[in-house]
């Protein structure tokens, strides 16, 4: 029973020194273990790691990427300044490599990388600089007014020197004074201030990107169904990134090297450096398996965003052929002499389409049919392509100038003396843009219609709001399901297509 | 909603002004001569889809089946409407494919308890004057009004009258063309005297002859179901003024085949073909939508239009229990809700997912739905494919639909339980995975009480019969709502449905939500003969000439302004009670006096998915558990009487009602006892006034003792002991075993306590499984230390020796009550060995053997309850195992404190904990040495 046989106090007191010192160790090992008995079993049933761990992950921020604080300009950039490549060539010399990456940059050459499409022997360059839209049409020809938003200066025709850095416009991006505009061919506006711009560059915000992207095609929300001057302070039911979460652009986009990623196919076919809500949410993010089971076939945008334009009316229409009128008085949502008539759409319910991140595209003397509608840039993708899913879109429709010989689109030349917002005369103006684009003109022309697709991706609104299944799966649901390749609601039909094989 | 209408307009307006401009560009601007060429087609037009790009229309067509052929309207005599401008007789109309005698014969919608019709009193609702289960002679509260049965000398409703008042929720058909003897009731001749063929004046209260011929009947209205777009309203004028023949007729005013002029309904040439068909897309005929159900049974709403307060006007299932079936979200509805923006779930995760009602409440021969009950199919068949042909289903179509087992439930008691219940479709096991005790929350929660957490409408609370308004409607109280709907003041909060223990179809009786209605009215006559008194007689004695008749008036308006509001209107006392009866005895009532009963509803609609399930132990595992709510039935009880359950609900009533000073009363649902007991619920109960009586009475002892100590010290001075040595008394694993049990068992009181009174849900559900493993730890500790102890003999040490243990025990319970205080030595000598006195051996002997093993295996079979609920159960169930539990650790805790008192009574205060810690404790020494 015991196993010592010491006995008695002498004994004891002989042997204290070890015994204590044994029966400390024997306390602290005995403690140890059991408390490792006790608590070793429980944690392991529990599994108490785990909890802590999907903790983190409730966070908004956890997918973004954090940035040091932007160093004070203010005592760097003293100028004086002449001219907005003054500040360039102040700005490269402290930061060398960003003049030769903005050189790379598709916000700068306005041209992305050659891409074969189907039906094209050669492969072929898009980007603003060349590519037809329906709505101001092109910028060939057009440069001194479509250049303002070039992050440049002084691109006024097709001599402008792509390779020269101290042309770039860096303020456009970083500046935070607010008072820094552009003007024609992109050089700086009357009355900028460019030392307060050059003392107080930052990360671009909302603002910087706003100042063109939320005003593409001559306006605000003209463009994109989905940016608009309310993200600049949206609320959360505008934009719940933004509005309830304060994100600004860059924290999707992330840029590396000024080569900002994100793409949208009226101007770039495929998508190379995508943003995507899985960068940061999983592709499985519901509770719901049903929900989670969708994800497969169904863009996260297409339930989360259930209406664009959300508080900005965004132009759906415009009829060019309506133009040049005297006596109609303008109205930038209805009718402008310069333009023609529009229809513009408040809180719309995008379009659906199978989307697989590419796009067709019309290119400059492609021929019409003009008595259909020419896609300018069909979004690619179909119910038997793996990688496509249904994506929500803008559809912006149009009556544009065409050559009713030739059949097709011309661009026709709007901006300065000899253009059409002066002379209101088509023939002359659609001879210049053809000219400008190298192309012939027949001297007859008509109008056509176009149409021109643009993903929906913001104005994500908060889950709450997110559609519901009756939203698509009902009599008067928003999809149409034979057009997009189903026998009928695939809630009905087991998901059975009309071709391909079941998934 | 409005918004978006109005951008609508505006984008509309838009095209109108652009088409003015293309005219305008037409007429003014002279470009065409400038090489312009038209395209075909034009394009100066917007594309219609830029209309539809704001407000797309549906694609899909929303009216009927494509299946359904072009077919004649045909009226009674088999001719043609169109001929004969006479009513459309639906059975010889819809006859001309289907088998309308079967459809009429084999629907329970038609019949409503004809076929079912006894004697009063005949049925288990425990009413005397109930003549069937089903609506047509099964009373109802809130409807008020009674059939009377053939031989009663006062009438209420004849069959005619009950076809115009309660009829307008009957589709026709049944009662509306059958007499109680199965005789055609259009053939039935016209008598005063005959409660079939005759009407109540409510001016004279005498009966008058009615006239089957001229009213005609009403058949069974098949477009109330199967239009997509019934007219309900006209319908219910017609039959309301006795027009039963025209009721099918007035059901198509939506569509262009008739209009209705001042000369009543005419047929519109226009709208048939020459053949004098209709054109099915004319009479778009489906199956019927869940609109086409709520018109009689609840709230429906689909479409994005917000739900309003109107829209809960007229649903019985609305009423009844709050149940809504949408799939809008609360939060877009307009609704006042409390934390409105909070409530982005819908209605109904099941209308969200786009089942309609029909979806589970299918005609039970419709082979696309039928599913063969689990009880009779073999295991081995997954699905059987034998099934009614399509062709023969429609021919044949069988008009009763599957239905649960609600408690409200007893229409076609043949037909409970042929719907799929929710273990029809789902697999809970699977969604589930994170419940702890999955089995056991199954096993006693049907899912709707966690899936269903709140009923979120106004609900009927209280119907008050005993009193009526001026205009004859009786006193109403709703839950879940804090006044009238028709106020913008008023606030929506909903309520938790009371929780009552349901034995369902497969036997197994599981907590189940419901809505208690309470009802308080007078009834008359001798136990057998007692009826309801009629509306027409409440009247007689509230009222004189339509306002409050002077007498009530006297005994009800308590505070003189010659008005009753609703607070006077209440029979609180004798005298009111009194006055009323008196003037009820007046009109030749014998014996009128108060009467309540509680009618059970089941909730079983406004399911919510996972996310907004109940699933915070806390809800149900607290002191405040929601399935130990109390249900308010009446914010006062008329004439104190206490009401009784209906007699036919299925569920459990065995709790208690409670009337409170105010005089409002409430149900106490029980949820403790015998097979169901909640943890965490129970705290506070007697069995922790006995287990702290028990520990309080332990600490008050040692505390006295301690005193008494030290009083002795002060006067006695210092223990006078003998001689002391240093004794090695523990081996190492003696005192590990020691700690380790220590440590154990004051970890499992710690969590034990957790349980019993829930902090924070997520330590409740920690706290269980720690509690868990800790009681796994002891039992292994213990069983190791007894095999030790065998296999070493140390339990020995443990036996109380027989030999003058009494005697021992006597000297050493003396010497605690007095020679400690006195500081003599201990009685006996601890030596190696023999280290437990006499006291210490019967105190182990009783805790090893009694309480430990008993905390053991109560401890076990609680934790079994779900593995092997019929061992639990069957021995005493968690009603009687956790209270002994939780007792036999109020004795534990109770022995830790006097086991470490008693530590300090050796020669130092610490000298025994010293010694359990080095092993080595300093023992007195006897005079007589004991060698070990």
């Amino acid at each position: 029973m015991t196993s010592e046989d010491s006995t008695g106090p002498d004994a004891a007191a002989n042997t204290e020194e070890t015994t204590d010192g044994g029966n400390r160790r024997d306390w602290v090992i005995g403690l140890i273990a059991i408390i490792l008995l006790i608590v070793g079993p429980i944690v392991i049933y529990t599994g108490v790691s785990s909890s802590v761990q999907a903790a983190t992950t409730d966070d908004p921020w956890s997918g973004i990427a954090t940035r040091d604080p932007h160093t004070d300009h203010s005592k760097l950039m003293t100028g004086p300044y002449e001219t907005g490549s003054d500040v360039t060539k102040a700005c490269l010399e402290c930061h060398e490599d960003a003049g030769e990456d903005m050189l790379h940059s598709e916000h700068w050459l306005w041209e992305n990388p050659p891409v074969s499409l189907p039906g094209r022997a050669e492969p072929v360059s898009t980007g603003k600089k060349n590519t037809i839209n329906n709505f101001c049409t092109g910028i060939q020809g057009n440069e001194t007014k479509c250049t303002s938003c070039h992050a440049g200066y002084g691109w006024e025709d097709e001599t402008f020197d792509f390779e020269d850095e101290t042309k770039i416009d860096c303020l456009v991006c970083h500046d935070q004074s607010g008072q820094y505009v552009k003007g024609g061919s992109g050089y700086v506006a009357e009355g900028v201030d460019l030392v307060a711009a050059a003392g107080s560059v930052g990360t671009p915000t909302r603002d910087n990107c706003g100042t063109c992207h939320f005003n593409g095609g001559g306006g605000n929300a003209v463009k994109h169904g989905d940016l608009d001057s309310t993200m600049l302070h949206p609320n959360e039911t505008i934009d719940y990134h933004m509005g309830a979460l304060d994100f600004q652009c860059v924290d999707c986009h992330e840029t590396v090297d000024h080569q900002i990623p994100g793409t949208m196919t009226s101007v770039k076919l495929v998508d190379d450096l995508p943003v995507a809500c899985t960068d940061c949410h999983s592709i499985e993010p519901h509770e719901d398996e049903r929900l989670n089971s969708h994800t497969d076939r169904v863009a996260c945008e297409t339930c989360h965003i259930p209406q664009y334009a959300v508080d900005d009316p965004t132009k759906l229409w415009w009829d060019w052929s309506t133009a040049g009128q005297d006596g109609v008085s303008d109205d930038p949502h209805e009718y402008l002499k310069i333009k023609g008539s529009f229809v513009y759409g408040e809180n719309v319910i995008p379009e659906y389409y199978w989307f697989n991140g590419t796009a067709d595209r019309y290119l400059l003397g492609d021929p019409i049919d003009p008595d259909g509608v020419t896609h300018l840039n069909y979004p690619n993708g179909s119910i038997d392509d793996p990688n496509a899913v249904i994506y929500p879109f803008k559809v912006h429709r149009a009556n544009q100038p065409y050559d009713a010989v030739n059949n097709y689109f011309i661009q026709p030349h709007l901006a300065g003396e000899d253009g059409y917002w002066t002379t209101f005369d088509w023939p002359s103006a659609l001879a210049i843009g053809a000219e400008d684009t190298n192309m012939e003109y027949s001297g007859e022309y008509g109008f056509a219609r176009s149409d021109m697709y643009w993903a929906v991706n913001h104005q994500v609104a908060p889950a709450s709001d997110a559609l519901q299944c009756t939203a698509c799966h009902s009599d008067d649901g928003r999809l149409d399901w034979e057009a997009l390749g189903y026998i009928g609601d695939p809630m009905d039909t087991a998901g059975r297509r009309t071709s391909g094989s079941d998934g | 909603m409005k918004r978006r209408t109005v951008l609508l307009l505006g984008v509309l307006a838009l095209f109108v002004s652009t088409l003015g401009f293309a005219g305008i560009g037409a007429a003014s601007t002279g470009h065409e001569g400038d090489g312009q060429v038209v395209p075909p087609g034009g394009g100066v037009v917007p594309p219609q889809e830029t209309q539809d790009l704001v407000n797309p229309p549906a694609p899909h067509d929303a009216a009927g089946s494509v299946m359904h052929p072009n077919y004649a309207l045909l009226d009674h005599d088999a001719q043609n409407v169109l001929t004969t401008g006479k009513p459309i007789s639906t059975l010889n109309t819809c006859g001309q494919c289907h088998d309308v005698d079967f459809i009429v014969e084999h629907n329970y919608h038609a019949s409503l308890g004809l076929d079912d019709l006894g004697t009063a009193g005949s049925t288990e609702s425990g009413r005397a004057w109930d003549t069937s289960n089903g609506p047509f002679g099964r009373w109802n509260p809130i409807t008020y009004r009674y059939l009377t049965p053939p031989g009663d000398h006062l009438v209420d409703l004849t069959t005619p009258e009950w076809i115009m008042t309660l009829g307008t929720r009957h589709p026709g058909s049944g009662p509306a063309t059958t007499a109680r003897d199965g005789s055609d009731l259009e053939t039935r001749s016209s008598d005063q005297a005959d409660p079939e063929a005759s009407v109540l004046d409510p001016v004279t209260g005498e009966t008058i002859a009615w006239d089957w011929e001229t009213s005609g009947v009403e058949e069974l209205n098949c477009f109330l179901c199967h239009l997509p777009n019934p007219a309900g309203d006209a319908r219910t004028a017609e039959i309301g003024s006795g027009n039963f023949a025209w009721a099918g007729t007035a059901t198509l005013a939506h569509t262009s085949l008739v209009t209705q002029s001042t000369d009543g309904w005419e047929w519109n040439p226009g709208a048939f073909n020459s053949l004098g068909q209709v054109a099915g897309d004319r009479l778009p005929i489906r199956k019927p939508t869940s609109e086409a159900c709520s018109q009689c049974h609840g709230t429906v709403h689909t479409g994005e239009e917000p739900l309003t307060a109107a829209d809960l006007d007229e649903g019985w299932s609305t009423l009844t229990t709050g149940q809504i079936y949408s799939d809008q979200r609360l939060s877009d509805s307009g609704l006042n809700f409390r934390d409105k923006e909070d409530l982005s779930r819908a209605w109904d995760i099941h209308a969200e997912r786009g089942l309609d009602c029909v979806s589970c409440h299918s005609s039970i021969n419709n082979g696309a739905q039928v599913q063969e009950d689990n009880a009779t199919k073999p295991d081995h068949l997954v699905y059987d494919p034998r099934r009614s042909d399509l062709g023969d289903y429609l021919n044949k179509p069988l008009h009763e639909f599957a239905k649960g087992d609600t408690a409200q439930g007893t229409v076609a008691p043949q037909y409970d339980n042929t719907m799929r219940t929710c273990t029809g479709c789902h697999d809970p096991a699977e969604s589930h995975q994170w419940l702890p005790y999955q089995d056991r929350h199954m096993q006693v929660l049907a899912c709707e009480t966690c899936h269903i957490p709140s009923s979120m409408a106004p609900a009927a609370e209280q119907y008050d019969w005993t009193v009526i308004h001026e205009d004859g409607t009786p006193v109403v109280t709703m839950r879940g709502v804090n006044g009238p709907l028709d106020q913008s003041s008023t606030v929506i909060s909903g309520f938790e449905p009371a929780i009552l223990l349901r034995e369902e179809a497969d036997g197994t009786k599981r907590l189940s939500p419901y809505n208690l209605v309470g009802s308080w009215y007078w009834t008359h006559g001798t136990d057998a003969d007692e009826r309801p008194v009629r509306t027409i007689d409440l009247e007689a004695a509230y009222l004189d000439g339509g306002t409050y008749a002077p007498e009530i008036v006297t005994v009800f308006d308590t505070d003189g302004d010659g008005h009753l509001s609703d607070a006077e209107l209440a029979i609180d006392s004798n005298e009111k009670e009194a006055a009323v009866a008196a003037r009820l005895a007046s009109l030749g009532l014998s014996d009128p006096r108060i009467v309540g009963e509680v009618q059970p509803y089941s909730v079983t609609h406004g399911v919510v998915g996972g996310e907004w399930a109940v699933k915070d132990c806390q809800e149900c595992h607290s002191k405040d558990s929601r399935l130990a709510q109390a249900i308010q039935l009446g914010n006062h009880t008329p004439g104190g009487v206490v009401p009784t359950f209906i007699g036919d609900g299925n569920t459990e009533s065995t709790g208690f009602m409670d009337v409170q000073d105010d005089g409002s009363i409430s149900y106490h649902p029980e949820t403790t006892s015998g097979e169901i007991s909640i943890l965490g619920s129970t705290a506070g109960g007697w069995v922790d006034w006995v287990g702290l009586a028990a520990f309080l009475g332990v600490l008050a002892g040692i505390m006295l003792h301690a005193a008494l100590r030290f009083w002795g010290r002060r006067k006695y001075g210092p223990p006078h002991h003998a001689e002391t040595r240093e004794a090695y008394l523990y081996s190492r694993y003696e005192r590990f075993w020691h700690w380790m049990q220590a440590a154990v068992i004051i970890a499992l009181v710690f969590t034990g306590t957790v349980i019993h009174w829930p902090g924070t849900a997520t330590a409740f559900t920690w706290m269980i499984f720690a509690h868990n493993i800790l009681a796994l730890l002891l039992v292994i500790n213990a069983v190791v230390a007894l095999v030790d102890a065998l296999a070493t003999g140390f339990i020995k040490e443990f036996i109380p020796s027989p030999q003058g243990f009494f005697s021992k025990a006597i000297q050493q319970t003396t010497f605690y009550v007095k020679g400690i205080f006195m500081g003599e030595p201990h009685p006996f000598e601890k030596v190696e060995g023999e280290k437990l006195n006499p006291l210490q051996q019967a105190t182990y002997f009783g805790i090893l053997n009694v309480l430990l093993p008993a905390q053991i295996i109560t401890g076990i079979l609680i934790w079994g309850a779900q593995r092997w609920p019929d061992l639990t159960s069957n021995l005493g169930g968690l009603g009687f195992l956790l209270p002994v539990h939780t007792l036999i650790a109020w004795f534990f805790a109770a022995f830790v404190i006097m086991h470490v008192y008693l530590t300090t009574t050796g020669p130092t205060p610490l000298a025994s904990i010293k010694g359990m810690i080095t092993g080595w404790e300093e023992v007195e020494v006897m005079d007589e040495e004991v060698v070990s």
